[in-house]
């Protein structure tokens, strides 16, 4: 396991260089213009309409199911519309303004908390990707024990709280900063990015902090997207934290309430007492709607880094 | 993504985390006093079962605060995370002045023997508290642990088993309402082969059964049977000495009974896996079972949605069978009588005048006033008075959920229930909650109570859950036909070996001291 | 494939590694020419220290009865008995064989689709039709596990669903697939599948999105068809990615999660269905017995980082680019 710079060349014996003209669509739509490449193409798209559908339809249940009354959920084994239709489910929801208040905290916690995380992972990265860094070795070999062991709740609550987090927003974000497997993904992707280009702008003068800023960051672009939606995915459907951490019911969290309504009937065990009867199938549902909707709406502008490639464009400076 | 920005934004994080982990030396007094004067205000963690707690500035609070007198500081936790947040809390040491303890797990137990929480017994015995003065002991001495009471638990009735039928198909088959298990059996049998609905087609079955959680003695329609036969109530005490009720012949009668229920298809063919939380209702309103185990407030939950159908005929729909008899006698399924209950951490209550104090605001807050607030909300506002019953307000439905939900979660009651009872929205509603009182009144006679209910055995505690489990699993293998009279007392076998020998000789060693 | 420099190779030593002797002044020299990118790894390291090294002083409780009210340092110490009694139980080897079934399933089944269903992905022209599959595809991870397992049970049950009525006519038979033994490990597959390799795609779409385009069409010029580029130029660029993935899943082995298990087993099924994660849910959490439920977990994570560091060490003998 040699960590030296080491002499052995790279799989691939071509040298990406930067291409600093935009590779048009329409170049790589030539290239796949054979009969069996159409052929292909019409299976592909065939396949993946159809995958897609199998990941959508049960959702659309989910959405009608939603938007109908209790009686047709319990009667009607699988629909896509309801016959009755009702807001009735959203209405309840809704009216309470603590729901309301915790979905604006979430929203902008979930922000601030992505930019957060996501700027400490890459900053830690960065160094992390240059081989022969000092300390490098051992420094991953923590990062990866911790990924494998976490201490356990109650220890890592007692941290939090020494270190007077609780009832902060701080504790919802900084305990998570870092996810170690992200980590490792995007020091790897630094890793595999040209080092021409950061030794043209070492070589007109520019520091450390400015090439990952004017360098990396702009050629990591997919990447970054990704991890950007892993972090937010990740504080917007995380209900332990806000759970162990807030005290105060006024700062909770969207996934507080959530989980109150969809996990109390199957996990918990049947109260000897109380005479309340289950939550509503249809709040359930449309529980379900207004977690997840808010997070797809947010995929599109995240999507449009993503399909740029990350030599596509230019580099700044 | 603006890269400009990260930078002093993590600058930003990582100083705040610096002056965060500086300035956090002097902070970590609780609600609680954190030496020996007197409280000025009362912090109780509670679990909520309604979608949202209620409103720090909430109006019943604010009553029940002026009735305590002291102010109540309350910690609502989502009853679905309520165990982890209990552990949690107990490793801070901010913990609040009076705890919910839902059951008595391996972490409470443990707490509370090593002096975490005041032992009761002779406070709630002195009758300074007369709210607090218990009317069932047998239910306090259950709700102890080997007789020292560590909290004022939260009563609940203690008939609820009962057997709910479709009256109309009883009545379309000429059947009269069943006594005993073989009537029983044969209403099933009845109900599956002979067209109960008159449709013409074979669509129907007798009793509805759902999946129930892996433990043994919870409520469950086979403990109910079981219990009916003789079977005694998770222990039986046979000549002095504590016996696991499934060790007893009666029990292995009452498997059989049920086997012959499930392999002659009088139940629905998915009891294994069916989710009792949503799905146990549908098949009976919608008219493909007829029968079913379970608490009598299920007979009025489906009366409602009869109601919903068709109110002109819902009353012709659901009659309600209390415990019946089995071959060896007849006995009824009680529950525990209680639901957890309300414990006061020696962390946050250091000295015996704060005790004092704890309690006397417990004793205020389990009279008939705060009950009132608790249960019913307020009156005038959510909900008004009609005699001796409640009658909502529809529009403030909310409101009303979030107090049956939450409040009354702090209510003990352990003196006796003295809120108003929901107004009967109709004649019927009426007869069926009087026939529901009737059957607790006769069934309490012929009640059989778990005598183990207060021991709490060392191996059971860290090992309990998964001895349960065996029994449990092996009793639905085995009237499922996946195994044999051999492979069940393979598995009792197993349980034996696998810690509860150890078990049952540690129940009786406190059973005799207890006496 | 753009890595240059690719650094980490194994099998060959850094010929030009001197002698020991000179060693501490080059580190030295090595921190100064280092010395603005060590000073942004502090954020990090500060991370790390706070965040994931200090609460695991707390681990200790593995070797003590730990009581919360008593405190870490007040909890009695008992040694290696928490340990002894998870490996002595007489349902261990059950519990390993259900637990590593299941991990196979998911490492050599559910993790090749998500590549293959990235590169169909990758394939697609139509770049709206491209989106829109690749936003639908990450809906169910969305879900929770207790919708995905309603909704199971809604297809499943038996007699009514949709699928168990297909697959009842298929076999000539009426089973309840959610209690046969037989089927719990295709249900867990199945919807391991359903849920998960969709938002799997992300990483190695982003990792696809880095390809050289010049290198397709090079290829093109070369006469390449369109399997031979997937095959010489796609897959082998994204091969670290696919390797780094597959060593972190090793270290995940097992851990198969709680949720979806618990939820789907049952009393019929629970011979196939019992795990470590829902054992340790049983015996450790749900009674509170934290001692136990964390010794369970160390002896987990020691059995993950062999694993990982097995995996990796492999990765590197056979000229890959590990993790570090």
């Amino acid at each position: 396991m040699a960590t030296q710079l080491s002499a052995v060349p790279a799989p691939t014996p071509t040298p990406a260089r930067p291409a600093r003209r935009a590779s048009k669509p329409s170049t790589q739509h030539q290239r796949f213009n054979t009969r069996a490449g159409r052929a292909f193409d019409v299976v592909n798209v065939v396949l993946l309409v159809a995958v897609g559908l199998l990941a959508l339809l049960p959702f659309l249940y989910v959405l009608a199911g939603s938007f109908a009354t209790e009686l047709e959920i319990t009667t009607r084994p699988f629909f896509l519309w309801p016959h009755e239709f009702t807001t009735d489910s959203y209405a309840s929801i809704l009216s309470s303004s603590a729901f309301v208040r915790a979905f604006v905290t979430t929203v902008v916690v979930t922000l601030v908390g992505t930019l957060i995380q996501l700027a400490l992972t890459a900053l830690m990265a960065y160094p992390l990707s240059k081989v022969d860094l000092p300390g490098r070795r051992t420094i991953m070999t923590v990062v990866v024990f911790t990924m494998v062991f976490s201490a356990g709740m109650i220890p890592t609550f007692l941290v939090v709280k020494q270190l007077g987090l609780l009832d902060t927003y701080w504790a919802l974000i900084l305990p998570m900063a870092i996810n170690p497997f992200s980590l490792i993904i995007i020091k790897n992707f630094f890793q595999q990015l040209p080092q021409e280009l950061e030794e043209s702008a070492k070589i007109d003068g520019a520091h450390e902090l400015q090439i990952l800023r004017h360098v990396v960051l702009p050629l990591s672009k997919p990447v970054l997207a990704t991890f950007a939606l892993f972090y937010a995915v990740g504080i917007w459907n995380d209900y332990m934290s806000p759970l162990l951490y807030l005290g105060d019911q006024d700062m909770w969290t969207l996934q507080m309430f959530l989980r109150q309504v969809t996990a109390s009937a199957s996990m918990s065990a049947q109260d000897m007492g109380t005479e309340l009867p289950p939550p509503a199938q249809g709040i359930k549902f449309a529980v379900v709607i207004v977690a997840t909707i808010p997070v797809l709406l947010a995929y599109p502008f995240l999507q449009k880094h993503f399909a740029k490639g990350m030599l596509i464009g230019s580099v700044k400076g | 993504m603006r890269t400009r920005r990260l930078a002093p934004l993590a600058l930003l994080a990582v100083g705040s985390l610096a002056l965060a982990a500086c300035s956090s030396g002097g902070s970590g007094d609780g609600g609680g006093g954190g030496g020996g004067e007197a409280l000025d205000s009362l912090s109780i963690m509670a679990p909520y079962l309604s979608a949202t707690p209620p409103e720090a500035d909430d109006k019943v609070g604010t009553e029940l605060s002026k009735i305590a007198g002291l102010d109540l500081d309350m910690q609502w936790v989502p009853n679905a995370e309520y165990g982890d947040r209990t552990n949690v809390v107990l490793a801070g040491d901010d913990i609040p002045d009076v705890m919910v303890i839902q059951q008595k797990s391996q972490g409470f137990v443990q707490t509370a023997e090593a002096g975490g929480f005041w032992d009761l017994t002779d406070y709630l015995a002195s009758g300074d508290y007369p709210n607090l003065v218990t009317e069932n002991p047998d239910v306090q001495q259950a709700s102890s642990v080997n007789g020292k009471v560590f909290g004022v638990y939260r009563a609940r009735d203690v008939v609820r088993t009962s057997i709910t039928i479709r009256k109309d198909w009883l009545k379309n088959l000429g059947l009269d309402e069943p006594t005993n298990t073989d009537e029983l059996m044969k209403v099933a049998k009845a109900f599956t082969e002979d067209d109960p609905d008159g449709n013409g087609k074979d669509d129907t079955y007798g009793m509805i059964i759902p999946a129930w959680g892996a433990s043994i003695g919870t409520g469950s329609p086979y403990d109910a049977i079981e219990t009916w036969f003789g079977a005694g109530n998770v222990w039986k005490d046979e000549g002095g000495k504590l016996v696991p009720s499934f060790t007893t012949p009666e029990w292995k009668q009452a498997l059989d009974y049920e086997k012959e229920l499930i392999q002659s298809g009088y139940v629905n063919k998915d009891y294994a896996t069916m989710d009792g939380t949503t799905g146990w209702n549908e098949p009976f309103v919608n008219g493909k079972g007829g029968i079913i185990i379970d608490v009598q407030s299920r007979a009025s939950q489906l009366a409602e949605l009869f109601k919903e159908q068709d109110p002109k005929t819902y009353d012709q729909k659901v009659a309600l069978v209390g415990n019946i008899a089995g071959p060896n006698g007849d006995f009824a399924l009680p529950t525990p009588g209680y639901s957890g209950f309300l414990a006061i951490p020696k962390a946050s209550v250091q000295t015996e005048d704060q005790l004092k104090q704890v309690l006397t605001a417990l004793d205020k807050l389990s009279s008939k006033d705060a009950q009132i607030l608790e249960n019913n909300g307020i009156e005038g506002d959510n909900f008004t008075v009609d005699g001796d019953h409640a009658v909502f307000d529809k529009s403030k439905q909310d409101f009303t959920d979030v107090v049956s939900g939450s409040w009354a979660q702090i209510g003990t009651n352990v003196g006796g229930f003295e809120a108003y009872k929901p107004k009967p929205e109709t004649e019927y509603d009426a007869e069926l909650e009087k026939e529901r009182a009737d059957l607790q009144a006769k069934d309490l006679k012929k009640a059989v109570f778990n005598p183990g209910a207060a021991l709490v055995s060392k191996t059971y505690m860290s090992n309990g859950v998964q001895l349960d489990q065996v029994i449990a699993d092996a009793r639905i293998q085995y009237i499922s036909g996946q195994i044999d009279e051999s492979g069940l007392d393979a598995a009792i076998a197993q349980w034996k070996s696998s810690g509860g020998d150890a078990v049952t000789a540690e129940m009786n060693e406190l059973y005799g001291q207890l006496g | 494939m753009t890595a240059v420099v690719d650094v980490e190779q194994a099998g060959a030593p850094a010929p030009a590694a001197p002698p020991v002797a000179p060693r501490p002044r080059r580190r030295w020299a090595r921190v100064v020419r280092f010395r603005w990118l060590l000073v942004m790894l502090l954020p990090g390291i500060l991370y790390f220290l706070l965040f994931r090294i200090w609460p695991m002083w707390g681990a200790q409780i593995a070797f003590k009865n730990y009581v919360p009210f008593l405190g870490i340092q007040g909890s009695e110490w008992v040694g290696w008995e928490h340990f002894a009694e998870f490996f002595s139980n007489p349902d261990f080897p059950r519990l390993l064989g259900n637990t590593l079934i299941l991990a196979a399933l998911s490492l050599f089944v559910a993790f090749p689709l998500t590549i293959v269903l990235a590169l169909l992905l990758n394939e697609v022209r139509l770049s709206v039709l491209k989106r829109t599959v690749q936003t639908l595809v990450y809906i169910p991870h969305f879900l929770s596990w207790t919708v995905v397992v309603s909704l199971t049970a809604l297809l499943f049950a038996i007699g009514t669903g949709p699928l168990s009525s297909f697959l009842d006519g298929l076999t000539g038979t009426e089973t309840n697939y959610l209690a046969d033994p037989d089927w719990f490990r295709p249900l867990i597959l199945l919807q391991t599948i359903w849920k998960s390799t969709g938002w799997g795609t992300i990483i190695f779409l982003a990792a696809l999105a880095s390809v050289d385009q010049e290198q397709y069409e090079a290829a093109v010029i070369d006469g390449a068809g369109r399997w031979q580029r997937t095959w010489h130029i796609t897959l082998p660029a994204i091969r670290p990615t696919i390797i780094v993935m597959l060593i972190l899943q090793t270290g995940e082995i097992l851990n198969t999660g709680f949720e979806q298990i618990y939820l789907m087993s049952n009393a019929l099924n629970r011979t196939v269905a019992d795990v470590f994660d829902t054992y340790v849910y049983f015996t450790g959490i749900q009674q509170g017995a934290y001692s136990y439920s964390t010794a369970v977990g160390l002896s987990k994570a020691i059995v993950g980082l062999v694993l990982i560091f097995g995996t990796n060490w492999l990765a590197k003998r056979f000229n890959q680019q590990g993790i570090f």
